[in-house]
This record gives structure tokens, C-alpha cells and sequence, in this order.
């Protein structure tokens, strides 16, 4: 009989977890709502500023046959020292998500040890900080809050503090990782190089109308702007994309949780079942032989 | 009579896209008008208001703090960090202008700048 009560306990717990992972799937889904409409309306913004970027870029490419002379676009050969700038989320319960950005990060440090390059990691977000505290691994720069909030006042912030040191030379080269949202149901790991900006991603070959007109008249004030304004946005918005991944992979891990409970239920339900016609059996048994010895 | 099309875009998404008949910005380098086919030309914006006379002779007013603008013939695209549409009417204007002042006022523009981007916005404010 104590077998019976403690599968009845069983079933009771597993329901329980089920209607709060149910829940949970749900929030997530709202939530997740919410940020992919936030990333499609500063899609159009990121998409306008590449474009002017490649524009002034291109102008200055023109008037200077060997590429162009800014310290944003200068590509570093032998980096000496590399910033990864990595996004994780606060929470976990996200299935692989974070672990997923770890592993990257951690592959880009031993990749980057092995040419002799000095690695300085720079964390937004709860679990890749306690990751590697307790690895051990010594972190520059962490912020927690802004991975759940995206703002682009903090953001903006916490990279010009990057950029800033590769400005002064102290680095060469900024990487950013972060899980990114492709669909519902699918996330993708995503390794920007942020500075010195990627000339050959941009598209140098579009035809300009008319001659450019600049104004401040220096190119490369207005350059240094833009390409500010650049980095920080880049920022902004892998955050953002990084929030929506991780709703929708938190949507996903809960969706296979409810699942999950969803069959342990049932074969919870068979097993208190086959308990219960078990004692029934045997109490028959019982009566039915003690009546045979009292003939 | 030509139009040109604007756009003006932020973080936060499109927060206009009409066809105008002018609009004045406040670039770096002083203010300037913008009438359609006007040549190309890129410039950094500073904190201030910008004025779009639109198609049917009304006057809408942005504040921004800061920003570029990118003009070619066909069409003009600001793109600013943040921006306040002055609109609307009793309580929702007096909204939209308190937000403007406050947008102006976090920029980290000369005093006499803001001072006038205020004072002009108010007086658009008391037109309507």
C-alpha cells in the first residue's frame, strides 16, 4: 500500500511541474513577442546606418587608392591583444543557450592562446559571469541586468569602453559572440568583429549617383561618428537578438519539459494502475484462501 | 509641385515617412534647408528641432538630439538617436513638448543650444 501512495505522490509532483513549465512556455512566448517586434523596428535603423557607412566609405576609398585611412578600418595582421565582448542570459532554464555561447568563447580563447594573442574577455549576462568565475577566468569587464533589459544608454556605454581601449591601441581587434534568434524554434551562434570594421563586408562596388557632399567637411570626423555610432548599435542590437533567441529558446525548452512531464505522467498512471489491481489480487487471494481452509 | 520623401528613423523605429515639400534640419554646421532634388550631401546633426512643411501646407515639428542626415534627389533619410514628434492637441501636445524638453535637455549640447532648440519648440507648441 505504501508503493500506492508514493506513485500517487509522484503523479501529483509531475503535474505540478507541468502546469509551471506550461506556464513558463508561455511567458516566454509573450515575451518573445515583444522583442522580435523591437528587433524588426531597429532592423530599419541598423540597415539605414550600414548603408550610409558604406556610402562615405566608399567616397573615401575612391579618393584613396590604397583603401582607407582610418584608424576603424585598419586591419591588425598579428593581433597582439583581442577584446570578446560575449552575451549570455541572467536566467537559465533556456536548454542549451548558454552553454552553446560558453563553448564558443571558449573555443575563440584556445584559438587565439595558440597564436600567442592575449584574450580579454568582457561578459554581459548572469550565467556566462558564473561560469567563468568559477572557472577561474579572469573577466575585465561584467554587467549584469542588461542582457533581460536591453537599454541603449548602458549599452552604448559598456562598448565605448571597448572601443575606447582600441582606439588607444591597448587592442586590436573586437569580437562579439552571442546566441542569435533565426526562428521560433532555432538559434544561432553569432561572432561579429565589431572593430576595426570589415571593409570587405562592405559593399564598396554600388554606383553613387552624384559626388558626395560632406559636411562637416572633414571625412573623417564625420567617419569617426558614424562608425561610433556603428559599434555602439551593433551592440544594442545583438542584445536585442540575443533576448529573443533566448525566449524562444526558453520557449522550446519548456515546450519539451511540458512533454516531458506530460508522458511521466502516464506511464506514472500505468505503473499506480498495475500497483493498485496488484493489491487487489492479492487481498482476493487472501480471502479466497482463507475461506478454502475453512471448509 | 516636386515632393521629396523623408524619413526619419530611430533606434525605436520609422517615426515618419511622408512625401514634404521642405524640410529644415539643424546640421553641424548650421541650419539648412532641404527642397526636393537637392544635390547630394551627408551631414552630422546637432541637437535641434527639424521642420517639415508637408504636403498639405501643415508644419510638423521632431526634436532630436543628435544625428546624421544623408540627402540625394529623391529622397532624404535622418537617421537621429532619439527623437520627439511635437503634435497633437491640449494635453497630448503639452505631453509631447515636456518629452522634447527632457530629450533636449540629456544631450550633452552647449547651453545656448538647447536653450534655443527649447524656446523654438515651445513657440511651435504655441501656434498650434
Amino acid at each position: 500500500m505504501a508503493n500506492l501512495k508514493e506513485i500517487k505522490r509522484k503523479i501529483g509532483s509531475v503535474k505540478n511541474t507541468q502546469k509551471t513549465t506550461n506556464a513558463m512556455k508561455l511567458v516566454s512566448s509573450a515575451k518573445l513577442k515583444r522583442t522580435e517586434e523591437l528587433a524588426k523596428r531597429s532592423r530599419v535603423y541598423a540597415a539605414k546606418l550600414t548603408e550610409l557607412i558604406n556610402e562615405i566609405a566608399q567616397k573615401m576609398q575612391k579618393n584613396n587608392a590604397e583603401g582607407i585611412d582610418n584608424v576603424y578600418f585598419k586591419e591588425n595582421r598579428n593581433p597582439k591583444k583581442v577584446d570578446i565582448v560575449f552575451i549570455t542570459a541572467d536566467k537559465g532554464l533556456c536548454g542549451g543557450f548558454n552553454a552553446q555561447t560558453i563553448k564558443r568563447v571558449n573555443k575563440l580563447i584556445s584559438e587565439y592562446k595558440a597564436q600567442d594573442t592575449k584574450v580579454c574577455l568582457r561578459a554581459i549576462g548572469r550565467k556566462g559571469i558564473d561560469y567563468f568565475r568559477f572557472n577561474g577566468i579572469e573577466l575585465n569587464n561584467e554587467i549584469v541586468g542588461l542582457s533581460a533589459a536591453p537599454d541603449y544608454k548602458t549599452a552604448s556605454e559598456f562598448i565605448s569602453e571597448v572601443a575606447d581601449s582600441y582606439v588607444n591601441g591597448e587592442t586590436d581587434k573586437i569580437i562579439l559572440v552571442h546566441n542569435g534568434y533565426v526562428s521560433m524554434i532555432s538559434q544561432e551562434i553569432r561572432e561579429d568583429q565589431v572593430l576595426p570594421v570589415d571593409s570587405s563586408k562592405l559593399q564598396l562596388n554600388a554606383v553613387s549617383t552624384s559626388e558626395l557632399e560632406v559636411e562637416p567637411d572633414d571625412d573623417d570626423t564625420l567617419l569617426d561618428a558614424l562608425v561610433k555610432r556603428y559599434v555602439e548599435y551593433t551592440m544594442y542590437y545583438s542584445l536585442i537578438d540575443s533576448l529573443a533567441a533566448e525566449h524562444s529558446a526558453r520557449m522550446q525548452a519548456m515546450d519539451a519539459a511540458t512533454k516531458n512531464a506530460k508522458e511521466m505522467v502516464k506511464t506514472l498512471t500505468v505503473k499506480y494502475n498495475k500497483a493498485r489491481q496488484e493489491a487487489i489480487t492479492t487481498e482476493l487471494i487472501e480471502i479466497i484462501s482463507g475461506m478454502e481452509s475453512m471448509k | 509641385m516636386k515632393l521629396l520623401k523623408l524619413e526619419i528613423v530611430t533606434p525605436d523605429g520609422v517615426i515618419f515617412d511622408a512625401e514634404v515639400k521642405q524640410v529644415t534640419l539643424p546640421g553641424s554646421e548650421g541650419e539648412f534647408g532641404v527642397l526636393p532634388e537637392h544635390a547630394t550631401l551627408v551631414s552630422l546633426l546637432d541637437t535641434g528641432v527639424i521642420v517639415i512643411d508637408q504636403a498639405d501646407n501643415s508644419e510638423v515639428a521632431v526634436a532630436i538630439n543628435s544625428g546624421y542626415v544623408k540627402v540625394d534627389e529623391e529622397k532624404t533619410t535622418c537617421i537621429v538617436d532619439g527623437a520627439v514628434a511635437i503634435s497633437g492637441e491640449g494635453s497630448d501636445l503639452a505631453l509631447a513638448l515636456e518629452q522634447a524638453k527632457a530629450l533636449l535637455k540629456s544631450t550633452e549640447a552647449s547651453n545656448t543650444a538647447i536653450a534655443s532648440a527649447v524656446s523654438r519648440i515651445e513657440r511651435i507648441g504655441k501656434s498650434f
